[in-house]
């Protein structure tokens, strides 16, 4: 008798463990494959950025550059390349990241006005990209196994159906103890995300505001993070986006961060 | 109206009991609408520019008031395991509701600027993680001395001491939650000593400190009171009526100001220990009349009547020169003193109503068994008839010497005056024993100061502050202001760019400097902001659009002395280097808002002490007819004053925000007694016009009055010299040095005037003879 309880118990024990693992990999999947759609887009990209910090009393701060991307492996190493035009004072100023997503990225940076270029340290990826709302991390993607992802349900943002899925940290993380991302079913688009503190309390509110299908591929062109505490906001519009350009990995070289490649920068 | 008020208390005693239990009850029932407001700021009306703009400069820069926690550990703060504690310590503060956690400054929330590998700048938050070994902890220490922005703030050169800052989101906060914080280092503490300072801690536990101790000294103060009118009059129930009165005029006058929409500030709180024993001083008057005559008339009412109408117009004038003093602060530029001008005024009006009304009526209530042994004391044998007597012996013998031994007073005394100092420092209202004098004292000490000031660099246009320019006239100002000894630090955005610099180029001093163009400063701070450098670190110093600079300026001294030290400091380095055109310098913060409300407190306050003193003369004038019994009156007064004030100036007590608002009751008590005195003496002589017999008289009923009151309201006084806030210790010790020098000179200089002038002083026996007559013909 006690034997068989026993046996039930472990059957029931050993079927949630399965059928749980295959939601999670459900989880996973779907965070995949929005991953890939949003971070690794075709095999390079360039693009026009106008990035607006809004303060908590509706001062603006802009910031403009040119960005190119590579990717080197799809889902794994890639190089972006910023240039940056506005504020004035900046302009010339250019940045660049080696991404590694199983170790640390490397990044550079060029100022013009003492013409040398250093390295800035890159060990900390939630610090802020430029002053904004977007973390480092935001800007180049946070490697969808570093979380425990669960599908949560159904929901619809804007009219389009979207997953909803909860990703915890596997290890202990700074930036956020739980994050809720909706996820279009159709192009794997992240709609919204919501990272919520150690204390469950809501801390950045990530939209993507505007999406558009540009050379046959889906990208959210308007972007923008909300810091909910700091009550202050950045939004993101992409400009003159194209992709496929035929980047070649030579252009991410230090270089390229002294005398920029024209060819993509106007 | 003279006898009307008293005819009907007299007649009516219950329904005069019962008019005035009836507006006691409307006036104590505004009580639960209370608003306590214990902040100092509002020493200086909201529109004031000073506030304004420091009220702009904390939302431009989104600057709070901040308590500053202090480690100190003689043998070494920079231990793995105090840093550890501190760093939990840092943890669980940051849970405190109204903490503002993104801002607290502390070993693990600071971000340290360093070379990483390769060369690569690093902003990194200085203590990341507990840490285990002491290299962990020296390495700390030598991030903290190499970083202007940190070195001094969170931690003294020596290793000794380590500070926390925790800003909060209302100074009205400050004392709950230092109260929290000290739960939290008695958690983790260990041999270290813990401190909580920073003026909002000050200013706010003051203000609850301050409730407290109202509610300890002024029931204290009426206790005593009492038991030494039971006393002076042996009678319980007679002396219950003065106490009823001081009761009732408080509750008036603070039910009153509650009711117009008045807080309840720091001032204002003070009201009832004013009032009770202004109020008391009218009661002894009449009690001690009552008291002396009883036995005569034998009759209440005929008593009651007699004692009033003797009475009733030197009450009537003491009372008008002591709300004239209290009303002259309502014409300072200083809200809660104009308010607590206003009420005290108020208070005093109504307390003599009351002496008028309400202690008849007692009196008529009381049985005539009660009062049969009242006054049956032999007064004339008693120990007070005694003093008085010697009194009458040295002023009537000796009274040339007593004259020249006042001017002597009188020179000293001038002397004393120019002694004085202005100066003032919310931490030292504080005994020096209190913990809040002794964190400041320790934190101080160690470290670059818990006073923080701001100095605004405004420019007119976006990006001024980006102008190699504005950043080396910003830090000529810094250099200029650290050669002060009170700052202990200043840091501002010329050291964030120099900083960033010094790294960039790999750490040569050399390289530590301002760039020479623009777009270099403006890239150093991008680089700031590129490196992972918080841009609300940065934003601090700087507004988002460049337009204004705010160059901290830390100060290890609240004192207004040597706060206006530096401020001046800088007016003079602007006066000598005009700042770059399109820039505007300002002060802003805490210290120099109490320095901007002193200032108008001292100025302020001295006008209108100099106009109620006049109108005190003319007063004086008026009631004596005689311009010289007018100059005479004011001896008392103008003494006391000096006496007082030159000892403050003697023993080096600063002349802060207690000590000027109690002249305006010194002037308005300090004349009671010549009131009395002249008066009483004046009216005896005309009974006879025998200057020996009114010279004897004037020392017995009168005398014996004057000294009641100054021993009830001095002694009354003295537990308030045991608080733990010294502006208590300061009015305890004003009431009982008015009462002992202004009663002394009345009684010694007035009389010895007399006997000295008393040819011209008491003349034109038959014209004054002939006055009284008709008067008493008209009368009758």
């Amino acid at each position: 008798m006690k034997s068989a309880i026993t046996k039930l118990i472990l059957a029931l024990v050993a079927m949630s463990i399965v059928t749980g693992a295959a939601v999670a990999q459900d989880a996973t999947e779907i965070m995949k494959k929005s991953h890939m759609a949003y971070y690794y887009a075709a095999d390079d990209g360039v693009a026009d950025v106008t990035m607006t910090i809004i303060d908590k009393k509706g001062k603006e701060r802009l910031r403009e550059f040119t960005m190119l991307r590579l990717d080197e492996v799809d889902g794994g190493n890639q190089m972006y390349y910023t240039y940056f035009k506005k504020p004035s004072d900046v302009s010339r100023l250019t940045f660049m990241v080696h991404k590694n997503p199983d170790g640390n990225d490397a990044r550079w940076i060029y100022v013009p006005s003492v013409d040398l270029i250093k390295p800035i340290s890159a060990d900390d990826k939630n610090s802020s990209f430029v002053g904004s709302d977007f973390s480092y991390e935001d800007v180049s993607g946070r490697h969808w196994t570093l979380d425990n992802h669960t599908l949560k349900g159904d929901s619809t943002i804007d009219g389009k159906a979207a997953y909803v899925i909860e990703s915890i940290p596997k290890e202990a993380y700074k930036a956020f103890a739980r994050k809720v991302s909706f996820i279009d079913k159709e192009t794997f688009m992240p709609l919204r995300e919501e990272y919520f503190n150690k204390k469950d309390k809501l801390v950045k509110i990530f939209t993507a505001d505007k999406i558009d299908v540009i050379d046959g591929i889906t990208t959210v062109t308007l972007r923008s993070m909300q810091d909910v505490k700091k009550n202050r906001k950045t939004t993101v519009d992409f400009s003159r986006i194209t992709y496929n350009r035929g980047i070649t990995a030579d252009m991410f070289s230090e270089r390229y961060l002294k005398n920029p490649p024209r060819q993509y920068i106007k | 109206m003279r006898k009307g008020l008293t005819e009907f208390s007299i007649k009516h005693p219950w329904t005069t009991i019962m008019i005035t239990v009836a507006i006691t009850a409307f006036f104590a029932a505004q009580f639960p609408n209370m608003k306590i407001d214990t902040d100092p700021e509002n020493m200086l009306p909201e529109n004031e520019p000073n506030r304004v703009f420091d009220m702009q400069t904390k939302e431009d820069f989104d600057l709070s008031d901040f308590i500053a926690v202090g480690v100190v550990a003689e043998d070494g703060a920079f231990k793995p395991d105090l840093l550890n504690r501190i760093y939990r310590i840092t943890g669980e503060i940051e849970e405190i509701e109204g903490v503002i956690v993104d801002d607290i400054l502390a070993p693990s929330t600071v971000d340290d600027i360093r070379q990483g590998s390769g060369g690569a700048i690093v902003i990194r938050t200085l203590m990341e993680d507990e840490i285990e070994t002491q290299q962990e902890a020296d390495y700390i220490l030598g991030r903290i001395k190499a970083n202007p922005v940190l070195r001094g703030k969170l931690a003294s050169d020596d290793g000794k001491a380590i500070a926390v800052f925790v800003p909060i989101e209302s100074k009205d906060m400050s004392h709950r939650i230092a109260a929290e914080i000290t739960e939290i280092t008695k958690k983790y503490g260990g041999n270290e000593k813990y401190h909580i300072a920073g003026l909002p801690v000050a200013e706010d536990s003051f203000g609850s400190e301050m409730f407290s101790q109202m509610a300890y000294s002024a029931p204290a103060a009426m206790l005593i009171i009492f038991l030494l009118m039971i006393l002076f009059f042996r009678n319980m129930k007679i002396v219950l009526a003065p106490m009823v009165v001081a009761i009732m005029s408080v509750i008036w006058s603070m039910g009153l100001l509650i009711l117009t929409g008045n807080t309840v500030h720091i001032m204002s709180s003070m009201i009832p220990i004013f009032l009770i024993p202004i109020s008391v001083l009218n009661s002894i008057h009449i009690i001690s009349e009552f008291h002396d005559h009883y036995k005569k008339y034998k009759h209440k009412d005929a008593t009651i009547r007699h004692s009033i109408n003797e009475l009733f117009v030197p009450m009537l004038f003491t009372s008008l020169t002591t709300v004239a003093g209290f009303l002259s602060l309502a014409l300072t530029p200083i809200p809660p003193v104009q308010v607590f001008g206003i009420f005290v005024a108020f208070g005093i009006i109504m307390s003599w109503l009351l002496s008028l009304t309400l202690n008849p009526a007692i009196a008529m209530l009381i049985s005539n068994k009660t009062l049969h042994n009242f006054g049956q004391t032999d007064e004339e044998h008693g120990p007070l008839s005694k003093l008085m007597h010697g009194f009458r012996n040295i002023s009537g013998r000796r009274n040339l010497s007593i004259i020249g031994a006042v001017l002597f007073v009188v020179v000293v005394s001038a002397v004393g005056l120019s002694m004085i100092e202005v100066n003032d420092n919310p931490v030292k209202w504080f005994k020096k024993s209190h913990p809040i004098r002794q964190a400041d004292e320790a934190m101080n000490n160690h470290l670059a100061g818990t006073y923080m000031n701001y100095l605004v660099f405004a420019g007119e246009e976006d990006d001024m502050l980006k102008s190699p320019e504005v950043l080396n006239y910003m830090e000529a100002m810094q250099n200029e202001l650290v050669k002060d000894e009170i700052v202990g630090a200043t840091t501002g955005l010329s050291d964030i760019v120099k900083k960033v610099r010094y790294e960039l180029f790999g750490g040569d001093p050399a390289d530590g400097v301002i760039p020479d163009n623009q777009d270099e400063v403006a890239q150093m701070l991008f680089l700031f902001e590129m490196s992972g450098g918080n841009p609300d670190d940065l934003f601090k110093f700087v507004t988002s659009d460049y337009t204004k600079g705010n160059l901290w300026v830390q100060l290890t001294n609240g004192d207004n002395q040597k706060v206006s030290a530096v401020v001046d400091r800088a007016t003079n380095f602007m006066q000598d280097n005009p700042p770059p055109v399109g820039i505007n310098v300002h002060w802003a913060g805490l210290p120099y808002i109490n320095i901007a409300w002193q200032d108008k407190m001292v100025t302020g306050l001295r006008k209108s002490l100099l106009g109620s003193y006049i109108v005190v003369f003319f007063m004086m004038v008026f009631l004596f007819r005689s311009v010289r019994w007018g100059l005479i009156s004011m001896l008392p007064l103008t003494i006391t004053i000096m006496a007082i004030y030159a000892f403050i100036g003697y023993i080096g007590k600063p002349y802060d925000m207690p000590v000027a608002v109690l002249s305006s009751l010194t002037l308005g008590l300090s004349i009671d007694f010549a009131i009395h005195y002249i008066q009483r003496i004046r009216t005896i002589y005309r009974r006879n016009h025998d200057f020996n017999e009114a010279f004897h008289e004037i020392f017995e009923g009168s005398g014996r009055a004057i000294i009641r009151n100054v021993l009830v309201i001095a002694i009354g006084f003295v537990p308030m010299l045991f608080s733990t806030l010294v502006p208590y210790i300061t009015v305890g010790a004003f009431f009982l040095a008015i009462m002992v020098v202004s009663g002394l000179v009345t009684m010694l200089l007035l009389p010895a005037l007399s006997k000295t002038f008393k040819r011209t002083l008491f003349v034109a026996k038959k014209k004054a003879k002939a006055e009284v007559v008709a008067v008493q013909t008209q009368n009758a």
